[in-house]
């Protein structure tokens, strides 16, 4: 038998009737209880009216009358009585999270009944669910138009509890809910980003009454803490856990950043220590000073700074602010060395520098313990430059600064560039000899011989010398060969200066140049015009050496050599002539090379020598203990090394594995954690 | 051979079957190693053979046969000529075990010594003897000792001549062969970690570390000792497993 049909009118009429006591019984208001039958028999109903044949087929229509009697829920009932409550901030939270709770109840109990609808029409069509809808009837209708008294409401109360009064912290969560549940960019951008703004204002206030009250330097960290302490609690009281993080951050700015100049000066004025929250200050106030500086401003700053808290022992050198500073200066050990370089040059701009300064550097290098190989590096790079480009800095000054240098660190510290000294005395008495040897005016050589392995190791590429050249060479080396016995004799000619003279048509100007910008000058004083690849095939040099000699003679701020193309590089296809117009004010030129920049290459070499002291080390060790567990092994190298560098333990193992190929170790047959040397 | 238990008798038997050795010399060594037929095959195999005139000869000819027309060597074509008629592919992991059984210096090739050595400590002289042999040798990949053998002689045996280390294509290779025959769930992850981190040869140190890494630590890492003095490659590898999630830290 065929069921009875349903029309829609008399079905609609039977399931509003259902959800108006449904909505008196959400309210709480005093209906008759709604049972479970009743539930029932409404899914029933929409049930029938669902799997009825078309055109009985009522599920469109039943969703929309749904979706229309939430709509009209909200403005004829949820709206007006919320906005009866807008005189009292209070009762206006009150009403809304009430009105929200029994809310989410008629929506879920509507859900229930129109089951069907779900499962298998709003699936099929893809449609929003009843409760998605119903949520956000309650935010585009109600929510949107009182966002911001709720919000006002919200800080308001906040505030009255910032100022001590007690207020209802349930309603205050309950709110704060609600922005969670209608979706967490709600609450970020409608009511945190507020709060923090309104939290900010607030201690800014706070901090500069506090401040300017005089109280001492601990009274007011006291009560920042204190402060620090109570937003804190806030936050597990009523505020979503993700807004702590930001609410510390705004307070201590507060009030440790934006005053912690005042408070610095404070505690150095009352040597008072309440390290903590100061440490803080110190880091931020370090990062602050350091952050805008130049380069070499900046080591004179953080040196400064040492100076001024840690050797005035207010800080009593406490590790936490050891650990600031020297995150400041990581990786400028460069700089260091540069600045130590233009304290004993005399060239810090105007400021006068003194040994004093020297002696707060090598201080101050007890604060980079991990790197001071580094430092070593670059220190010894600059000595070398000062000793032989000759910058009139007398051999005793370097030594006693070395001195100093070697006060603080071991003699291998300083062993290297004491040599280097060393080695400029003995070529000078050499040179002496040389001339009395020559005996005979026409050659104006001087050499230095320097002891390779002690200086840094030096570019140098092969060039064809002109026969000039080649005797003075070939002099010097029997001169050498008398004096000494097997030693070998390599030419670092990108180390060298000659004086030429260039007979230009105004006057005859003295060039003072690198040997190697010598050796190509000295090609034109038999031709007048060559070309890149006459000059290359005469000199014999690889193609990036010779551009950056050419470059410095034609395109620098001497050009003693025309090129043409009249371009800003040098390419193969160049042609190179004498400029007998060149000219210049003064009568003695230097022609500078472009400098290239060497600071990795300094790195690869510490890389380099630090790779070598491990192994010595490591051999050393099992050189005496012919047997040695891995844990041991790495802990006397650290021991012995962590002088000069804190060598990690990977490279170590790397290390070990490097000399099991090279036969000098390996590992046991029995055991793998233990290592035997191999004689 | 009364005097023998059942047992015992069938364990000479199989002596006999597999080495080729008489009964007298079977009944020998396995009394000498407590009736231990793996160990007495260690025995039988480590002495030297008796040479007779008569299978030298053969030997000589096997190996003519196999020799390169202008070396006095055994090299690629003629390793693939013993190769088809052993009726084994060239690859086969066989010809690994026969080559460790040659103590072969360099693979693809074999010099007289080694060829006519392997193959009298073997106790063949025939290839159709030496067919025969095929199984068992397969069969001494499954016993733990041997494999490690087998698994440190292969490093020197890819290796490129004169190098210290292995090449890392080959290694890969080798590992993946080897590793066929006792699984190690972390082998292809093994693989990609050198292929995308590290990119260089083997020392012959991490080859022999890893296996035992394979052998001794669980695919879960959870008896892994990051103080060990595992190679610093094996542990940079626990560190990726761990980056990539491979394997709950």
């Amino acid at each position: 038998m065929e069921p009875k049909i349903i029309d829609f009118e008399q079905g609609w009429d039977y399931i509003e009737t259902g959800i108006t006591a449904l909505k008196r019984h959400s309210e709480s208001l005093p209906v008759p209880k709604f049972t479970l039958e009743q539930y029932c028999d409404l899914y029933t109903a929409v049930y029938k009216m669902c799997v009825q044949k078309s055109p009985y087929d009522f599920s469109s229509q039943l969703y929309q009358k749904c979706c229309e009697t939430m709509e009209e829920y909200m403005n004829s009932t949820v709206l007006p009585a919320l906005n009866e409550k807008l005189g009292d901030e209070y009762m206006l939270l009150r009403e809304l999270v009430e009105r929200w709770s029994n809310y989410k109840v008629l929506v879920r109990a509507l859900s229930h009944i129109f089951f069907y609808l779900q499962r298998f029409f709003i699936v099929r069509e893809s449609l929003p669910s009843i409760e998605t809808v119903g949520m956000g009837y309650f935010r585009d209708l109600v929510y949107n138009k009182l966002q911001s008294k709720v919000r006002e409401a919200v800080l308001a109360l906040v505030d009255k509890e910032r100022e001590g009064e007690d207020i209802d912290r349930k309603v205050t969560k309950r709110v704060l809910e609600f922005y969670i549940e209608i979706g967490m960019e709600r609450y970020e951008q409608d009511f945190e980003s507020f709060m923090l703004k309104d939290t900010a204002s607030y201690y800014s206030r706070k901090a500069s009454s506090w401040i300017q009250e005089d109280d001492s330097i601990n009274d007011y960290i006291f009560k920042s803490e204190q402060c620090l302490q109570k937003e804190k609690e806030r936050v597990s009281h009523y505020l979503h856990f993700s807004s702590e993080p930001k609410l510390v951050k705004v307070v201590e700015h507060e009030l440790f950043v934006v005053h912690e100049n005042q408070i610095l000066e404070k505690t150095h004025a009352e040597k008072q220590i309440g390290l903590g929250p100061l440490a803080k200050i110190f880091k931020q106030h370090v990062e602050d000073t350091t952050i805008n500086a130049k380069e070499q401003v900046l080591i004179r700053k953080v040196i400064e700074l040492h100076e001024v808290y840690m050797v005035t022992e207010c800080f009593q050198s406490h590790t936490l602010f050891h650990k600031d500073l020297k995150r400041a200066v990581a990786g400028s050990d460069a700089l260091l060395a540069t600045f130590c370089d233009r304290i004993i040059l005399k060239k810090w701009g105007s400021e006068e520098l003194s040994e004093e300064d020297i002696e707060k550097v090598v201080m101050f290098l007890a604060y980079i313990s991990d790197e001071k190989d580094i430092f070593a590096e670059f220190y010894r790079k600059k000595l070398a430059l000062r000793l032989l480009l000759n910058r009139g800095v007398s051999d005793d000054h370097e030594r006693s600064i070395l001195t100093k240098l070697k006060q603080q660190n071991r003699g291998q510290f300083t062993f290297k560039m004491e040599r280097m000294i060393n080695d400029l005395t003995l070529s000078r008495e050499n040179q002496n000899s040389f001339k009395e040897y020559v005996a005979k005016p026409g050659i104006g050589l001087t050499v230095t011989v320097l002891t390779s392995g002690i200086w840094p190791s030096y570019k140098t590429f092969g060039i064809n010398l002109p026969n000039e050249m080649v005797k003075c060479v070939e002099v010097f080396k029997e001169f050498y060969e008398t004096k000494t016995k097997g030693r070998k004799l390599t030419w670092i000619h990108s180390l060298g200066t000659c004086h030429v003279n260039g007979k230009f048509d105004q006057k005859s100007i003295e060039l003072i140049v690198s040997t190697h910008q010598a050796v190509v000058l000295l090609l034109f004083n038999t031709k007048d015009k060559l070309s890149y690849n006459d000059i290359q095939t005469q000199l014999n040099v690889g193609h990036e050496d010779l551009v950056w000699l050419l470059y410095s003679l034609s395109c620098g701020k001497y050009k003693i050599l025309i090129k043409e193309p009249a371009t800003e590089t040098v390419s193969r296809t160049d042609v190179f002539e004498f400029n007998s117009k060149f000219t210049a004010r003064m009568c003695r030129v230097k022609i500078p090379l472009p400098h290239v920049n060497d600071k990795k290459k300094v790195i690869e070499d510490v890389d380099k020598d630090r790779r070598y002291a491990i192994d010595a080390t490591i051999v050393r060790i099992m050189k005496g203990k012919k047997a040695l567990g891995l844990q041991q092994l790495v802990s006397e190298c650290v021991q012995q090394l962590n002088q000069m560098f804190k060598p990690d333990i990977k490279t170590i193992k790397m290390r070990i594995e490097d000399l099991i190929t090279r036969d000098y170790l390996e590992r046991d047959r029995e055991n793998p954690n233990m290592f035997r040397y191999l004689a | 051979m009364h005097k023998l238990n059942r047992t015992n008798r069938d364990k000479v038997q199989q002596f006999v079957a597999i080495t080729g050795a008489s009964e007298k010399n079977a009944l020998q060594t396995l009394k000498a190693t407590d009736w231990q037929l793996e160990a007495a095959f260690d025995v039988f195999y480590s002495q030297p053979q008796p040479r007779s005139n008569a299978d030298m000869r053969r030997l000589e000819e096997l190996y003519n046969r196999y020799k390169d027309k202008y070396s006095d060597m055994i090299l690629a074509d003629g390793i693939s000529v013993l190769c088809s008629d052993l009726q084994v592919e060239p690859q086969d992991i066989v010809t690994l075990v026969l080559s460790w059984h040659m103590n072969a210096a360099t693979a693809c090739e074999f010099s007289k010594e080694e060829f006519v050595g392997g193959l009298q400590a073997l106790g063949v002289d025939s290839i159709k003897k030496l067919q025969e042999k095929l199984s068992f040798m397969r069969s001494e990949l499954k016993d733990e000792q041997k494999f490690h053998e087998i698994y440190n002689f292969s490093f020197g045996w890819a290796k490129e001549k004169g190098q210290k280390s292995l090449a890392l294509d080959t290694a890969i290779g080798m590992w993946q062969l080897l590793f066929a025959e006792r699984e190690w769930p972390l082998l292809n992850h093994w693989c990609d970690f050198l292929q995308d981190r590290h990119n260089k040869a083997i020392s012959k140190d991490t080859w022999e570390q890893l296996l035992e890494f394979a052998r001794t630590v669980e695919p879960a890492l959870s008896n892994y000792d990051a103080e060990g003095a595992w190679p610093y490659l094996i542990d940079e590898f626990v560190e990726y497993l761990y980056d990539k999630s491979v394997v709950e830290k």
